[in-house]
């Protein structure tokens, strides 16, 4: 047992015998064998359960629905909020949801969508928790990125008190994150338990339900999308600069409801039902087009507004020299892009499917033109695995696009390999440490976290990542609140992407 | 195959939680949403159909080490296939086989659950999953002048099951049944004493010799008889001889139909006639093993192709729950004259488990009631009278749950409702 038996006891005080576990079978299930996981059922829980690492300097760390594997965890209190998983409120006049962390996005989504509004759902997929936290996915023309859209929130910090954010600070309403209230969204991340949330909701002009016939894998649509005011199109584009230049006229005209830059990878990821299918379609859809592309959804409010928007998007390509992917017009295939890319349900097909793993290097708060650059160096460095068979082939595509109607963006570049091949793992962290640095040396972009050590991030924008361990050790003095990839100095947690498949977690140590 | 065998599968888990819930697709809201009863009751990550698959992962590299918590985990799962659907809906790997290669692992090394040990040795000495059972196996049929399929040719067999040859309560399918082929001129008969347990809910259970020994007496029986068509009124049974016995190769040419196939053929083709009006609103629950487990087996044999995709040479095709038995269950439902469907949001091959698979009724009633009542709230929630299923096995647990939840719900095999028809 990593803690004594009394210790383990007054935490079994606070969530009950049923809802703690050292077992080495429950560790085996959180690849994490060093750890005791906990249930706690809402925030107070959290709370008990975080002071009480304070009391005995245990290290803690908390997950939501999780995605993929973390990166290996020496702690020894494991918080899965699994149990918090309630809507807690849906207010469509101000037009926010409050949720706990394990509800998924399909679910308030589903909710929502009942009520004709949506919410943002992150690109990892609607698995995942609606938290409005980092992430940018493909609503991200409408409904932005993650943490722009976290309104006010229940946060219990790395000491285990629990501080209520924004309008909440002042009163029991949910509608702003920064007041009049306290606010401090801009050092959340990574600190403390989120236990409740609110997050922005949007228009839907879509259906309440979509009208699905058939049976898993393959739904399909009852109608055509064009009956539903709704229209999906792949476009492919002589060169990135105009490319770019569609998107931004597609933003500035505020015609589309989603525009994702897909390469073909992804488009045959989403309407494939297996990997054989999917790597035949891929092959025909990169002989289909003509250079970098991206998909778009049209969403009419009614049949004039939805008439209107395919007229202007009709102009925007014409002008642009984009060329549409004939695959993608056929109403079979367009209504499956329609509900996978609306209700963000194929990100698995996208990125596991094909090898069990993949490793991103994305670059995301920018404007999408300024850091393209990049992304095509990034992708000839990327084809040099593919010619040595190391990741899959899928002719070095990358992706991006503009989010808030191209006036921020995200480009983003993954490799995806089988991690139990040693040589595919070694030379995809490689591949991320070289895109990662160019990101930085060119002065293009931060790679996110995993890439590289955060000292060496850190002394690129401001030296940041003091300022973070200045903040971590105001909020968390007997640092107990396990946030190594965000702010602790010195920390390396680069390798974690690939690491996680071959490497024991070493061995639980006290920070004491 | 073996665990062992699932090394690739279970290294290919993501762990992105799409086993817990239905289809991403179908879902309508914060309820109804879970697919895995084991994950909606235990909430540890563990009791996933993910976590089941990382747990194997471990111990495929670092040896197997059981914990009283390890089989708790895997006997707290009911094998029903839900968490294989989801998975399968964006993956290419199994999910269900190597949980279900687990247990035999499990049971096949000496740790078993006394419950269902108990079961099991009634299953060896009186050929049947029904504990303490007296009497004879066909006693419900004495008077109706049946024949005897072993002693001269029918067309149709009709294997009964354990459940409805035993239990008194759920004899009345047996002869719902029976009246109905009878009334619509089948030449049909059944085995008497020489029917034996299809071994179906053994296998579940982990028991896989004593599936393999039931399976056996059973096809060298029928073969014998000289039999073509099996009929059979039981989802498990229907599971056992339609897939399992096909994977282990021993089903040959055997035609294995679920009565509400064959009622639903004998409807079109006017053999049967449904002219008294049931006035009453039904919803239908798909029996796990009918519905998506219920699909018939694919034989494939390849191997991995080296390299960096997870592809096979030959390519495989996955069982991913499109092609169970959904359609004929409800269009018997919908020739009711009379009788109106509702649907549930868990419907077909993302239904919820009645909480009676794998044994779970037996090693642990709390929990397999808990999903029970689960199922019978959402059943509620459609406005219907009454649940309509098409399994005794789904249908003594729910109409246990009701007893003891108190709802006002109706619970009713699809053959009591044609035969009330009739």
């Amino acid at each position: 047992m990593a803690i004594s038996k009394d210790v383990y006891k007054e935490f079994e005080d606070v969530v009950g015998e049923e809802n703690i576990s050292d077992d080495p079978a429950i560790k085996d299930a959180y690849r994490s064998p060093n750890i005791t996981v906990v249930l706690p059922g809402d925030t107070e829980e959290v709370a008990a359960v975080v002071k009480l690492c304070n009391k005995h300097k245990i290290p803690f760390k908390a997950q939501s629905t999780g995605w993929s594997f973390m990166p290996p965890t020496y702690d020894f209190i494991f918080l899965d909020l699994r149990r918090m998983n309630c809507i807690i409120e849906i207010n469509e006049k101000n037009m926010y949801a409050v949720v706990e962390p394990y509800v998924i996005s399909a679910e308030l989504q589903g909710e929502l969508f009942k009520r004709g509004m949506i919410c943002n759902v992150k690109g990892s997929g609607s698995t995942c928790t609606a938290l409005a936290m980092s992430g940018h996915g493909h609503m991200g023309l409408t409904t932005s990125t993650g943490d722009r859209n976290d309104l006010a929130t229940e946060w219990v910090t790395d000491e285990g008190e629990i501080i209520r954010l924004g309008t909440l600070g002042a009163s029991d309403e949910w509608f702003c994150g920064d007041g009049p209230g306290p606010s401090l969204r801009g050092i959340l991340r990574g600190g403390g338990v989120i236990t409740k949330q609110a997050t922005k909701v949007y228009h839907w002009p879509g259906p309440s339900v979509y009208p699905l016939e058939g049976s898993s894998p393959r739904y399909t649509l009852s109608q055509k999308p064009s009956d539903l005011n709704m229209m999906v199109r792949y476009f492919s584009f002589p060169s990135i600069e105009k490319l770019v230049e569609a998107e931004l006229k597609i933003g500035e005209s505020e015609i589309a409801f989603e525009l994702m830059g897909f390469c073909p990878s992804m488009v045959s990821s989403n309407i494939t039902t297996s990997n054989e299918e999917d790597f035949a379609t891929l092959d025909k859809f990169t002989k289909e087009v003509q250079g970098p592309g991206f998909m778009v959804i049209i969403a009419g409010n009614f049949p004039e507004d939805f008439a209107y928007k395919k007229k202007v998007l009709a102009q925007i390509i014409k002008e642009t020299g984009g060329k549409s992917l004939k695959t993608v017009e056929d109403p079979a295939v367009e209504s499956t892009l329609l509900f996978q890319c609306t209700r963000v349900c194929a990100s698995i097909r996208e990125t596991f499917r094909a090898g069990g793993a993949f490793s991103s290097m994305m670059v995301q708060g920018q404007r999408y033109d300024n850091h393209v650059r990049w992304l095509e160096e990034a992708a000839v460095l990327k084809r040099e695995l593919i010619k040595k068979g190391l990741v899959i082939a899928d002719d070095g595509q990358q992706f991006g696009w503009g989010e808030e109607q191209g006036h921020l963006g995200h480009t983003e570049i993954f490799c995806r390999f089988n991690p139990y091949d040693e040589k595919s793992s070694k030379a995809v962290q490689e591949w991320l440490g070289k895109v990662g640095k160019r990101a930085l040396d060119g002065c293009f972009a931060v790679p996110a976290m995993g890439v590289l050590p955060i000292d060496e991030i850190g002394k690129h924008v401001s030296n940041y990542h003091i300022w973070f361990g200045k903040l971590k050790k105001a909020f968390d003095p007997n640092e107990v609140g396990e946030n190594t990839g965000y702010s602790y100095v010195g920390a390396d947690i680069s390798g974690v992407h690939t690491s996680i498949y071959k490497k024991e977690p070493e061995k639980a140590s006290s920070k004491k | 195959m073996a665990i062992e065998d699932y090394r690739g599968d279970v290294e290919m888990c993501c762990r992105c939680g799409a086993c817990k819930h239905i289809p991403l697709q179908k879902v309508k809201g914060i309820e109804h949403s879970y697919a895995c009863p084991s994950i909606a009751k235990y909430n540890f990550h563990a009791y996933s159909g993910s976590g089941r698959l990382l747990i194997a992962k471990e111990m495929l590299t670092k040896g197997f080490k059981y914990t009283d918590k390890l089989l708790d985990i895997v006997y707290n799962c009911q094998m029903c296939g839900a968490c294989d659907i989801s998975c399968k809906y964006a993956m290419d790997m199994e999910v269900l086989l190597p949980i279900n290669e687990f247990r035999i692992k499990c049971v096949e090394e000496g740790h078993t659950h006394p419950a269902l040990e108990k079961v099991i040795n009634s299953l060896r000495k009186q050929g049947t999953m029904v504990p303490g059972a007296r009497g004879k196996r066909a006693a419900w049929a004495e008077g109706l002048g049946l024949k005897d399929a072993t002693k001269e040719k029918v067309a149709v067999y009709y294997h009964v099951g354990c459940l409805t040859s035993y239990d008194k309560n759920y004899q009345k399918l047996a002869k719902a049944t029976a009246k109905i082929l009878k009334k619509a001129g089948v030449d049909f008969g059944i085995g008497y004493e020489n029917e034996s347990c299809c071994g179906g809910r053994a296998f579940q259970m982990g028991y896989k010799e004593d599936f393999l020994n039931q399976a056996k007496k059973n096809m060298a029986m029928l073969k014998k008889a000289g039999v073509k068509t099996l009929v059979t009124g039981c989802a498990a049974g229907y599971q056992a001889f339609k897939v399992l016995y096909d994977k282990y190769n021993l089903k040959g040419k055997l035609e294995v139909v679920h009565i509400t196939e064959y009622l639903a053929r004998l409807i079109k083709e006017g053999k049967l006639k449904l002219n008294k009006k049931v006035n009453m609103t039904v919803t239908y629950h798909d029996p796990c093993y009918l519905g998506r487990l219920g699909e018939p087996w694919i034989h494939w044999e390849g191997k991995r192709i080296p390299g960096y995709k997870f592809v096979f040479d030959p390519p495989k095709e996955y069982r991913r729950g499109t092609n169970g038995v959904y359609e004929p269950p409800r269009e018997v439902i919908k020739s009711i004259p009379g009788l109106k469907l509702a649907e549930m949001d868990r419907i077909k091959e993302y239904a919820w488990c009645c909480g009676a698979g794998g044994g779970v009724n037996q090693s642990n009633p709390e929990f397999a009631m808990w999903t029970a009542k689960e199922r019978i709230e959402e059943a509620e929630s459609t406005g219907a009278e009454a649940i309509a299923t098409a399994c005794p096995w789904c249908e003594k647990n729910f109409n246990e749950a009701i007893k003891k939840s108190g709802s006002a719900l109706k619970v009713y095999d699809i053959v009591e409702l044609v035969e009330k028809a009739i």
